[in-house]
């Protein structure tokens, strides 16, 4: 029992650490069309980068396991995204295609969640020895993931706080799946590379359906493709060496 | 063999590929735009896949020379559109005939060539079945490049054949830059993470700058998702795990 209690206070831990992201947003000021396209194009790369990252860590369990649910996770989105379509979304104030990108943007990092909070619970199930690093590396790790969401949601008129919160929430399936996936190793890990395929396939989706399109309307071809790559390339290596 | 020959073949071979791009146009003519946004989504896909094979097969942890080569590669990409006018060119207009516009096209191509020679160079020095593979993914990224570059050229009123010509000679700095890259990482094994770093910023750049925003003009963007997400998978597939 105590061991659960700490496996899930450490992944509580790590999902408040996702609302640090939102804090570069409390100094911007203007919300311009061109600062939603350079947003936009920001969490692109971070959401890019974080997906090869996972692709790597899923085929590394198997290849077929994880492209098999990276078809699932795009067949996932784009179900969500018709529903969406079907609906008037509203989303504090926003209304229309603003809200639809917000809450889809929501939907896809808190899918991503569960896949993180499996891959957290089965990395504890090897021994708590290694705990503290996990834990700190998970939630240095979840800082940019808070800061892709903020990206959507603050040039769209929600407040910092609200980024924050958001965020928080989005990652609570982390502590939430982490508990079972920990008392249940076994049959967790061989549904590792299909979650995590799952949640690399609906962010990629989500990139290149969503957010890549907007940012080229608004912005200069350059600007978006120096930022989407820089910002790619800079969450790869933040999670190679976090 | 000789090393340097190998990469000499297989470079050789992928730079041919563009030709038989040329080829879906002696069926179609006016080729439709939304085939070359698809094709462009393919070649993008591939593209994605190989950049994603250099960062996790190339070297076991990316060392902070490989992040300044990817901040160079970046910056090269950037830095050729910005002198060679083409920033803010629409680089696959059909309707535009002028003779600068032509050569402004080939000249893009020729440089987006060079950035995949290094690739096919880098990833060759690290071991000779990953050389072969990037330079497969290549190769078959190069079959969808040629039928956008065919589809501009002859809806300029150049034949088929001679637009297949055009699009291999485009390819020709591949084998240099190639052979050039491959050479150098022989010599001064050092290079090898800066190279790779180099390759996939350039090729993740290209794919943003090039690729995709002519993509989203010639077809809905769920079906451009749709194609480049199914390309990266079939590399990711064939990559395999655990390398």
């Amino acid at each position: 029992m105590h061991e659960v209690l700490t496996v899930g206070g450490y992944g509580l831990l790590t999902a408040l650490a996702t609302g640090l992201g939102a804090i570069p947003f409390a100094f911007v000021r203007n919300l311009s069309a061109r600062t939603v396209a350079y947003a936009n194009a920001l969490a692109a790369g971070l959401m890019l980068g974080a997906s090869l990252g996972l692709v790597a860590e899923g085929t590394a369990q198997g290849s077929w396991q994880t492209v098999s649910g990276a078809l699932a996770g795009v067949v996932f989105m784009l179900m969500t995204q018709l529903w969406l379509r079907q609906h008037d979304v509203e989303f504090g104030h926003v209304h229309g295609v603003g809200a639809r990108r917000m809450v889809l943007v929501l939907i896809v990092m808190t899918v991503h969640s569960f896949a993180e909070g499996v891959a957290v619970g089965v990395s504890f199930g090897g021994g708590m020895t290694l705990a503290l690093v996990i834990v700190v590396a998970i939630a240095v790790h979840n800082v940019p993931e808070g800061l892709a969401i903020s990206a959507v949601l603050r040039p769209r008129g929600s407040t910092v706080a609200a980024c924050a919160g958001w965020s928080i929430v989005s990652s609570l399936p982390q502590p939430i799946m982490a508990v079972p996936a920990f008392l249940l190793v076994d049959a967790f890990r061989s549904l590792l590379p299909y979650g995590i395929g799952f949640a690399a396939g609906a962010m990629v989706f989500m990139v290149l359906v969503e957010l890549l399109p907007e940012a080229y309307d608004q912005a200069r071809r350059p600007a978006v493709a120096v930022l989407v790559s820089a910002s790619l390339i800079g969450m790869v290596l933040f999670q190679q060496y976090l | 063999m000789d090393p340097t020959l190998v990469v000499l073949v297989y470079a050789s071979i992928a730079a041919a590929m563009g030709g038989v791009g040329a080829s879906p146009l002696l069926l179609k003519r006016p080729f439709p735009v939304a085939w070359i946004g698809w094709s462009n989504a393919l070649a993008a896909g591939l593209m994605l896949g190989a950049a994603y094979a250099l960062m996790v097969g190339g070297i076991e942890r990316i060392p902070l020379s490989g992040a300044v080569g990817a901040a160079g590669g970046i910056g090269f990409v950037f830095w050729t559109h910005a002198v060679s006018g083409t920033s803010d060119l629409a680089l696959n207009r059909l309707d535009e005939t002028s003779p600068e516009y032509g050569y402004r096209v080939l000249l893009v191509s020729t440089l987006h060539s060079a950035a995949e020679g290094v690739a096919i160079g880098a990833a060759m020095a690290v071991s000779l079945p990953f050389g072969v593979f990037m330079a497969l993914a290549i190769a078959i990224h190069n079959i969808p490049e040629g039928t956008v570059l065919s589809a501009i050229l002859t809806a300029r009123g150049v034949t088929v054949v001679d637009a297949a010509g055009l699009a291999v000679a485009a390819n020709v700095s591949q084998v240099l830059l190639a052979i050039v890259s491959f050479a150098l990482i022989a010599a001064a094994p050092d290079l090898l993470p800066w190279a790779l770093g180099f390759a996939v910023g350039a090729l993740v750049c290209l794919v943003l700058i090039e690729l995709l925003p002519e993509c989203y003009r010639q077809a809905g963007s769920t079906s451009i998702a749709l194609v480049t997400i199914a390309a990266m998978g079939i590399v990711v597939l064939l990559l395999g795990g655990g390398t």
